[in-house]
């Protein structure tokens, strides 16, 4: 075990060890809950509660658990006593029980009582009419699947027939039992071959163990029976195991089956297509079968085949992302992918004009053809089709080759065919074009494919009309606000793709012309009057620039624009979200207006603080936090890219902006502005040579004392240190950990850790008896504020020497733990939940929920 | 036809606390509210999708989503089901809950991501991305939300821009409540619908079996304890989230406030403050007639006694009444506050919401008065704790009220306990005579319909219909034979002739055969000439002949007679027929045999 992880190991075991409190509540809790008269406890609370129980029997096997506290078998023996439990509480003793019996001895213990048998044996609930409830049934399947890792609970499950009530399960009308019984099935069945079985499984000799004997029979039974329902739990229950257990003997059990698993996909007498594509699919990912030669892979093709192209799909999709499979499966399986785009292609061009994606000899149109020129199926198809394209496309390594320069000719024509630019006259194209005129959903899905196709190199011939398509979805006014953002993550990636081009061949006047016609058409949909379509232009306004900065072309096609202007405007814009996008777009528009040394407005020193006198005015003025954080971020990234030393004097900046932040409402704003202050020190500190890298401890005493003095005094005047320790005492404890974070750091630049003991001698000076004022005041946390700073009691944080004195001072670590502590740190814990369980005993009058 | 109805709640159970239904009605699948369950901090406080998903993809298995309100426990997933979960289509909702949700969303991200460990959850960008890609609607506009599929809002009362919702396919239509209200409260109106006969109704059931006392009683109540304590100077901490019953409680404050001329302070310490009552009076036709109408002289949500609060104020002397956030008293504010006031008697505490097990608001609300904090602290709790709840449910009565007038075919109820819902069930079954369901999250109700489908019939077949019979008479339904073509879900009646040709079809001919074996030692062609004797005498009415080649027909029927390969005595007739004779082969077959 890592050292890492027996250190999470430890300290979970700390946090829910029984606790001599808790062992005390325990018992008053279990009476409380098995009272008939008290009011039912929050199911959230009986949950949490089972959590609690889950960790302890887990670490720890032995039977002291049931044996320190008694009161836990009694509170199983005394709700099984009761005439009518309600359901909640005997699921909860369901589940309880299954947890405690996960060990062995504790299952023994709980035997000897016979409590198990009356739980889950046939004269318990089972039997009742508490039945009915799908919460008591429910668990029972969690009971059971919990107590499931030793052999006698197997036998105890399968002497007493508790087996075929979870067949029965399979079907229960409630998807959440019958999903459960279903994965119980499978872990019994994997469990028993494991624990049990004596010798390996071959197909000569197949010995099973009783259980899984049981279990295999009854899937046997089931594939062979008439009933559909018993067919497709069957088939579930298969995906599950396969998709699970890669042991060896998944094979012997499939080749019992296959046989009637293919008769399922040739004659098609059950409608379960969707779900034997699913079993291949996790069987082809089992390193079981991805080696076997011949019959299961037939399987697969036959399966890729016979199916219709929606049901096909996935299983495709899952085949192609395989580094190892059959060259043949893999080429049916691009075909089924391909097909549809295939057929656009065909549908929308003369015969002789293109060449599909596909060769013709392993194309089947036919099938597709229809499912296109059906309203019903053609978007759904298209949808499917794209979608599990973009998700091979975004793998980093593909493991088969696509055809990216037709499949690009294809998503395009599908744009087309959406928007109305294309008619075609082929009757099949003019069926297709109408269907998917303005139809959102595969305008989507389109422009998700398109934007990753951008990362793949070998579709360059087409970018002329791929940039045409783009242009006339940012133009038209039909295109819908969803569709615009698609669009105009497409374009950013292909503008991209498109300079890395011209680089490489000097075609800039197509470029040119491309970025001309974008910000034109940028500047009307920054004056949209639907907000997201501001939101969405000013986003992209902003990944452009973050990635186009360096070019030329862009920096004149853009500041010859409107865009820049307009841009600024939307700082005063109604929607919060908009303005606070404004702030982001502006900020980075500076780095290549005001920032930039060869900008062409650099002179403009008027615009350049007016800017920044905008921005300071929303982080201090706006009522909303989403553009007050927009601007402590955009003035950090500032800082850091060294670009403020260009406004005024780096030290006045930073000392404006914290006394704005610290009385904002929004704590992520004010952690925003201890962000920039920990960019603010770690910049000062390099500068002064005192540490190559932000925050390295130094490893001698202080290089200089006459830096470090320096130092000291520049954050002093920069109000740094205020604004830190005040922070420590923030009523929302990110900021306090992040405050800390920063003086622990700051610390170690003044003093090395060998030092640190020594100084922690502070007499009685007047400075001592400030940093025993600022200790108490810590110790009171988030209680403490209105630091008086000049009065006597108070510490001077302008003060370079007492501050020296405060952080040698000061146990930051301690201060560090207790703030990691958290607000969750009394509500996790397991006596507050016991407490809390006890207190609601006895009130009678529920609290009506009045849930926000 | 059915439609069926799947309740993805937290385990299996009629538990409440987060709403998400799947409706399936005429082949489209609309998800009815995307909530989450505030009392978890793990995966268990959103619904798990995986029970969709198994259906393939969900943007492409879902035509759309609903959202009924903006309440967590209906709209609180709904990032992470988008952005997280991967549901890339529409999601509607109304023009307030809109602009509210994402105020409320943000609200709690922030206070859940203040709590350690606390991770696979939404981020700010991810709210603005969902909410970019939510679709508003006005009340009564019938929305499109594809060729087939159309929804529309009705008013729902509860809280500012809650909304009813019918979802209607064809002739198909089922009405989801989300919480509704059927009485008139402070800022708002009463539910409404008009009587849509839906095959469904999908009815909330928070308060099944109450009837609950009048708000009024409530208000009055809340009222009198804030006066008392600041009459004796004590202070007044409620904690709120940031929108929703927050203005509600202001309106009530700062009305009383002005009657009673009182002068202690009134603060609100969020930040959001002004974006909420900005919303308020953006959404002015959304409230009730009464503020409606006072709006022309004074703006109710323009406040002149509630003031926005200072961290210092806390610490000042004498009476004042603070709203503070966050609603549970966990984090922030509203427990730094808390802390500060709890050891004084004279203070004063009102939860107006549920609180979550192991927050401070929980354990006081239990009647907790030592509580442990950070640090092995014991705050003594001396001060004063009450809860107020002020949430707009409609109660049993309000509920058959709504399915008076909404008169639906079916009745299912959802969101709320087992026991409440039977009684309500009962009541339901026994007044409307309508079928009444309860069920239980996980579990699927399939209710069969049974719509008229409107069919388009060709005016030829009706020409050849009408001249061989009478004109047709509304009076007297007439059987009419013709092929269906069901073609882009249309449905037309046409001649079998036209429908072979529109679909470019080639007519084919079935034809059945039987052997009847008869015992005769004679000649076959002897044999033919007997049968045809026969059947000439006994059918009169048909066309019997006796063709060259040795066979015998009737009308279309073919039959030839050889011998038995092996027994020479035994002659084998072979009938032949088309399926459109009818029961001239009954006939035929009966006189064979005889």
């Amino acid at each position: 075990m890592s050292v890492q992880l027996s250190w999470f190991v430890a300290r979970a075991r700390r946090r829910f060890a029984m606790s001599r409190e808790c062992s005390l509540l325990l018992p008053r809790v279990c009476a409380a809950l098995a009272d008939p008269r008290q009011p039912g406890s929050d199911d959230t609370c009986l949950e949490k509660l089972l959590d609690w129980f889950r960790h302890l029997a887990a670490f720890d096997p032995t039977e002291k658990l049931v044996q320190d506290n008694p009161c836990l078998t009694e509170f199983i023996t005394s709700v099984l006593a009761l005439p009518e439990p309600s359901p909640s509480i005997l699921s909860f003793t369901l589940r309880l029980a299954g947890i405690l019996a996960a060990s062995e001895n504790r299952f023994q213990h709980l035997q000897q009582e016979k409590l198990l048998v009356r739980l889950f044996g046939r004269d318990g609930p089972l039997n009742s009419a508490m039945w009915e409830d799908a919460s008591v049934r429910s668990g029972w399947v969690e009971g059971v699947h919990s107590m499931m890792h030793h052999q006698p609970a197997l036998h105890f499950l399968c002497n007493g027939g508790g087996i075929d009530v979870i067949f029965t399960l399979q079907g229960d009308p409630s998807l959440f039992v019958a999903s459960a019984a279903s994965q119980l099935l499978v872990h019994v069945l994997t469990f028993s071959v494991e624990a049990e079985a004596t010798k390996p499984l071959s197909t000569k000799d197949c010995d099973w163990p009783a259980s899984a004997q049981m279990i295999i029979k009854h899937i046997e039974d089931s594939l062979q029976s008439s009933s559909a329902s018993h067919i497709k739990q069957s088939l579930k229950l298969l995906t599950s195991l396969f998709g699970s257990c890669h042991a060896t003997w998944t094979e012997v059990l499939w080749l019992g089956i296959a046989k009637q698993i293919e008769s399922f996909l040739t004659e098609e007498t059950v409608q379960a297509q969707h779900m034997l594509a699913n079993l291949l699919l996790n069987m082809a990912w089992s390193p079981v079968f991805c080696d076997t030669e011949g019959s299961f892979w037939a399987l697969v093709t036959s399966a890729l085949e016979r199916l219709t192209p929606v049901q096909a799909g996935p299983l495709a999709v899952g085949i192609l992302r395989l580094y190892k499979c059959p060259q043949d499966v893999r080429i049916q399986a691009l075909t089924v992918l391909l097909q549809p785009m295939d057929c656009i292609l065909r549908a929308a061009s003369q015969p002789l004009e293109y060449t599909g994606l596909l060769d013709e000899s392993v194309s089947d149109p036919i099938t597709v053809e229809s499912l296109l020129s059906s309203k019903s199926s053609c978007a759904s198809l298209l949808c499917q089709t794209l979608a599990h394209l973009e998700e091979l496309l975004s793998l980093i390594r593909l493991p088969v080759d696509l055809p990216y320069t037709s499949l690009l000719r294809s998503l395009i024509t599908i744009l087309q065919f959406c928007n109305g630019f294309l008619s075609p006259a082929s009757p099949l194209g003019s069926t297709i074009s109408r269907i998917l005129i303005n139809c959102f959903r595969v305008q989507r899905s389109a422009l998700d494919v398109l934007a990753a196709l951008s990362e793949r190199k070998g579709c360059d011939t087409l970018i002329g009309s791929l940039f045409d398509v783009l242009l006339a979805y940012l133009e038209s006014p039909n295109t819908s606000p969803t569709v615009l953002k698609k669009t105009f993550q497409a374009t950013s990636k292909w503008l991209v793709r498109l300079q890395e081009l011209s680089c490489s061949n000097s075609q800039w006047q197509q470029t040119e012309k491309i970025l001309e016609d974008v910000f034109l058409v940028l500047q009307k949909r920054l004056c949209s009057p639907c907000w997201e379509v501001r939101d969405s232009s000013l986003e992209f306004l902003t990944v452009l620039i973050k990635c186009l900065r360096d070019q030329d072309e862009f920096r004149q096609s853009l500041l010859s624009s409107e865009v820049p202007r307009l841009t600024e405007n939307l700082l005063e814009d109604p929607e919060s979200y908009v303005r606070a996008s404004a702030v982001t777009a502006v900020g980075h528009l500076a780095f290549i207006t005001y920032f930039a040394p060869e900008s062409p407005v650099i002179g403009n020193q008027c615009n350049k603080e007016n800017t920044v006198a905008k921005l300071q005015e929303i982080l201090s003025t706006d009522s909303e936090g989403f553009p007050r954080r927009a601007v402590i971020s955009i003035f950090t990234k500032w800082l850091r890219q060294g670009c403020t030393g260009q406004l005024e004097d780096t030290e006045q900046f930073v000392s404006r902006v914290i006394q704005t932040v610290e009385h904002d409402l929004d704590w992520e704003v004010r952690r925003g502005g201890l962000e920039l202050v920990e960019v603010f020190c770690s910049q000062t500190v390099c500068q002064l040579g005192l540490s190559e890298c932000p925050y390295a401890p130094v490893s001698s005493a202080v290089s200089s004392s006459i830096h470090q003095n320096e130092l000291l005094q520049i954050f002093c005047r920069a109000k740094v240190f205020s604004f830190l320790f005040r922070s420590l005492c923030d009523c929302d404890k990110p900021v306090g950990q992040r405050a800390c974070d920063i003086l622990l750091g700051l610390r170690d630049n003044f003093y090395p850790v060998s030092t640190l003991k020594d100084s922690q001698g502070t007499g009685d000076s007047p400075a001592g008896r400030g940093i025993a004022w600022l200790q108490r005041t810590l110790g009171q946390g988030s209680l403490a504020q209105n630091f008086p700073t000049d009065d006597g009691n108070g510490v001077d944080f302008q003060d370079p020497e007492s501050m020296m004195i405060v952080l040698g001072t000061i146990d930051l670590e301690e201060l560090h733990d207790e703030l990691n502590k958290s607000s969750d740190h009394m509500e996790k814990s397991p006596q507050s939940l016991l407490q809390d369980i006890l207190a609601t005993v006895g009130t009678t009058e529920e609290n009506e929920a009045d849930c926000y | 036809s059915y439609l069926s109805v799947f309740c993805l709640g937290p385990g299996a159970g009629q538990d409440v606390g987060r709403s998400c239904i799947l409706v399936s009605i005429a082949g489209k699948n609309v998800m009815l509210d995307c909530g989450m369950h505030m009392g978890y901090n793990d995966d268990r406080r959103f619904p798990d999708f995986s029970y969709i998903t198994q259906n393939g993809r969900l943007t492409d298995f879902l035509d759309c989503v609903i959202i009924s309100h903006f309440h967590l426990d209906h709209c609180g997933a709904l990032p992470y089901f988008s952005e997280m979960v991967g549901y890339d289509g529409p999601i509607y909702m109304t023009h307030p809950t809109k602009a509210i949700c994402p105020i409320l969303l943000e609200d709690y991200r922030k206070i859940t991501v203040d709590k350690k460990g606390e991770t696979n959850f939404f981020t700010s960008q991810m709210i603005k991305d969902c909410m970019k890609k939510v679709v508003a609607v006005h009340l009564h506009q019938t929305v499109q939300v594809d060729e087939e599929l159309e929804i529309k809002a009705y008013y729902a009362g509860h809280v500012l821009g809650a909304a009813m919702f019918q979802i209607k396919v064809g002739c198909e239509s089922v009405v989801y409540t989300g919480d509704y209200n059927m009485t008139p409260d402070r800022h708002l109106g009463a539910a409404w619908i008009d009587k849509c006969r839906p095959d469904l109704l999908i009815s909330e059931s928070t308060y099944a079996t109450t009837i609950r006392d009048s708000k009024r009683c409530r208000e009055r109540d809340f009222l009198k304890k804030v006066h008392e304590t600041v009459e004796r100077g004590g202070k007044v901490l409620i904690p709120v989230f940031a929108l929703g019953r927050a203005q509600e409680l202001c309106i009530l404050l700062e009305t009383f406030w002005e009657r009673m001329n009182l002068k202690a302070p009134i603060y609100f310490s969020t930040g959001l403050t002004e974006k909420a009552n900005h919303y308020y009076k953006l959404f002015i036709t959304w409230t009730n007639q009464k503020i409606r109408k006072t709006f022309v002289q004074r703006n109710m949500f323009e406040f002149k006694h509630i003031k926005a609060f200072d961290r210092a104020f806390a610490d000042n002397p004498g009476p004042m009444v603070v709203f503070a956030t966050p609603g549970m008293l966990h984090a922030g504010q509203s427990l730094q506050i808390f802390r500060k006031w709890a050891g004084n008697e004279k203070n004063m505490v009102i939860m107006p919401g549920y609180c979550v097990q192991g927050t401070v608001g929980h354990k006081i609300l239990s009647g907790q008065r030592k509580l442990e904090m950070e640090g092995r602290q014991i705050l003594e709790v001396k001060m004063q704790v009450e809860y107020m709840s002020f949430s707009a449910h409609a109660d049993a009565k309000g509920i058959m009220q709504l399915i008076r007038q909404a008169e639906p075919r079916n009745v299912l109820l959802v969101h709320g306990e087992a026991k409440k819902m039977e009684f309500l069930k009962q009541k339901i079954e026994q007044e409307f005579h309508v079928n009444c369901y309860m069920p239980a999250n996980g579990e699927t109700t399939t209710i069969f319909t049974n719509p008229s489908i409107p069919v388009d019939i060709s005016l030829g077949l009706l020409k050849r219909e009408t001249a061989i019979g009478l004109l047709p008479d509304v009076k007297k339904p007439k059987l009419m034979h013709g092929t269906l073509i069901m073609k882009d879900n249309s449905f037309r009646l046409v001649s079998p002739e036209q429908a072979l040709k529109e679909l470019g079809l080639a007519e084919h001919q079935l034809r059945f055969t039987c052997r009847v074996h008869i015992q005769d030692p004679r000649k076959e062609h002897e044999t033919v000439l007997r049968v045809y004797n026969h059947l000439k005498g006994v059918l009169k009415d048909y066309s019997v002949q006796h063709l060259p080649d040795g066979s015998i027909t009737v009308e279309s029927i073919l039959i030839q007679a050889t011998a038995h390969s092996e027994d020479q005595g035994t002659k084998v007739l072979l009938v032949s027929w088309t399926y459109q004779v009818g029961i001239l082969e009954n006939i035929l077959f009966k006189h064979l045999c005889s």
